[in-house]
């Protein structure tokens, strides 16, 4: 009858989900996922883990790259570090996100990584590289994830490609300093540090 | 798609639709780019890159709209990328939407933090 | 409804742990602890020590199957391993093969 696989709210799975199938996320789950359906993670829903499957929905917290085969939509609730890679990809005003985002439609760089997983493993390193904080959050991993593959935590840490940076000319501090003290658009819905700290980790 | 609602239409600059420029444009009011811009554009006001429009910019403005082509990076308070928009280039910004059916390749940046259960380290998250 | 399901298709390899009812109707290799009621369906497959409250099995467990409370094994069953719990029934037709351990 239910072809769709729930992972309730006060459960916690540690290790590979795969198979057919849809999957619903309320709770928590640490490892990997790859299903052929659509996933949805709800609000209440935190996941330490790549993502793959046709639909990809987020409501709620992940760290993990998000590769699909039609479409990666983030809510406004989602948060989640990690790429998103999929022919179709929304973010609805106040999801968030930290990370490549390649619709694959536009000549992506790695349109094809969908079904390799190994070839995702660079892009994780990627995703992650630049804070230290998140830096010590990777550390993590390995030792949580039990059953589940070490990651190919030895990949290289392949620089994303396709960068335009070098042509940025060193953003003016001056223009920093405008886009931060003006009255904007929307509150940001997290703390948010100076914009100066950020020029520079960004233009590593 | 709405410019982020500033009434006062004398300080808009518009760059229309047969119009190429090529060089910096900076600026205080809000551009509106239906034609070519080839150069880097900074702005106290909100950036509109028209359906049809291109432009080859880094960018620095208070929000910034793409409905057409858009190369550079972009830093702004919030981008929206309308579903007909081209985006190559990095986007560091506070809030952002993508409308589907947009072509984007480039890293999104938002500062936020992932709820501690995800960090390891149960460090400041918001959740729980 | 809150619980979790793990559907026919759908294959685990890990470890769940969980304070509400489990449904398999897929495969579960690793570990279960459950506070609640775990219901392996006809089907399912459970390769894994088990832990719960009640358990009920129409399908397979290959693994020691600990409860604080009852365990099921119906028609359909197949059972490999030692069961402990309070009370064990054992349907016509199920297939069973281990020990009990009943706590009196």
């Amino acid at each position: 009858m239910a072809d769709t696989s729930v992972i309730g709210r006060a459960s916690f799975v540690r290790g590979r989900v795969t198979g057919d199938g849809d999957l619903e996320i309320a709770g928590r789950v640490e490892g990997e996922i790859a299903v052929s359906g659509e996933v949805v993670v709800e609000a209440t829903g935190l996941v330490a883990a790549n993502i793959e499957g046709r639909r990809i929905i987020v409501r709620g917290a992940v760290k993990g790259d998000l590769v699909a085969s039609e479409l990666v939509s983030l809510e406004a609730t989602a948060r989640v570090v990690g790429d998103l890679r999929a022919p179709r990809i929304a973010i609805a005003q106040g999801g968030l996100v930290r990370g490549q985002v390649a619709t694959s439609g536009g000549g992506a760089a790695r349109p094809r990584a969908a079904q390799a997983t190994a070839a995702r493993a660079p892009a994780r390193e990627t995703a992650r590289r630049e804070e230290p904080r998140r830096e010590e959050a990777r550390r993590e991993e390995p030792r949580r994830v039990v059953p589940a593959p070490a990651p190919s935590k030895a990949a290289p840490a392949k620089a994303s490609p396709a960068k335009v940076e070098s042509k940025a000319n060193g953003p003016a501090p001056r223009g920093a300093t405008i886009a931060g003290s003006r009255v904007g658009p929307p509150p940001p819905v997290v703390p948010v540090l100076k914009k100066g700290t950020k020029a520079v980790q960004k233009k590593r | 798609m709405a410019r982020t609602g500033r009434a006062d239409v004398g300080r808009e600059a518009v760059i229309g639709r047969t119009t190429r420029v090529r060089g910096r444009i900076a600026g205080e009011g809000d551009l509106l780019v239906e034609g070519v811009v080839e150069g880097d554009v900074t702005l106290r006001g909100d950036l509109t890159v028209a359906e049809g429009a291109s432009a080859t910019s880094n960018v620095e403005a208070q929000a910034v709209t793409v409905n057409g082509a858009l190369e550079g990076d972009v830093r702004a308070r919030a981008v929206t990328v309308g579903g007909s928009a081209r985006l190559r280039g990095d986007v560091v910004a506070e809030a952002f939407a993508i409308e589907e059916g947009a072509e984007v390749i480039g890293r999104f940046e938002a500062d936020f933090e992932l709820p501690p259960e995800l960090t390891g380290s149960g460090s400041g998250g918001k959740r729980r | 409804m809150a619980s979790t399901v793990i559907g026919a298709g759908i294959t685990i390899e890990g470890e769940i742990t969980t304070d509400e009812d489990v449904t398999v109707q897929g495969t579960l290799r690793g570990k279960l602890v459950a506070k609640d009621a775990v219901t392996v369906e006809h089907g399912g497959v459970v390769e894994a020590d088990v832990t719960g409250g009640p358990v009920s099995v129409a399908g397979s467990i290959t693994g020691n199957i600990s409860s604080s409370d009852r365990v099921d094994l119906q028609n359909g069953a197949k059972v490999v391993g030692n069961v402990r719990a309070t009370r064990i029934t054992i349907a016509d037709g199920a297939q069973f093969k281990g020990n009990v351990d009943m706590d009196v």
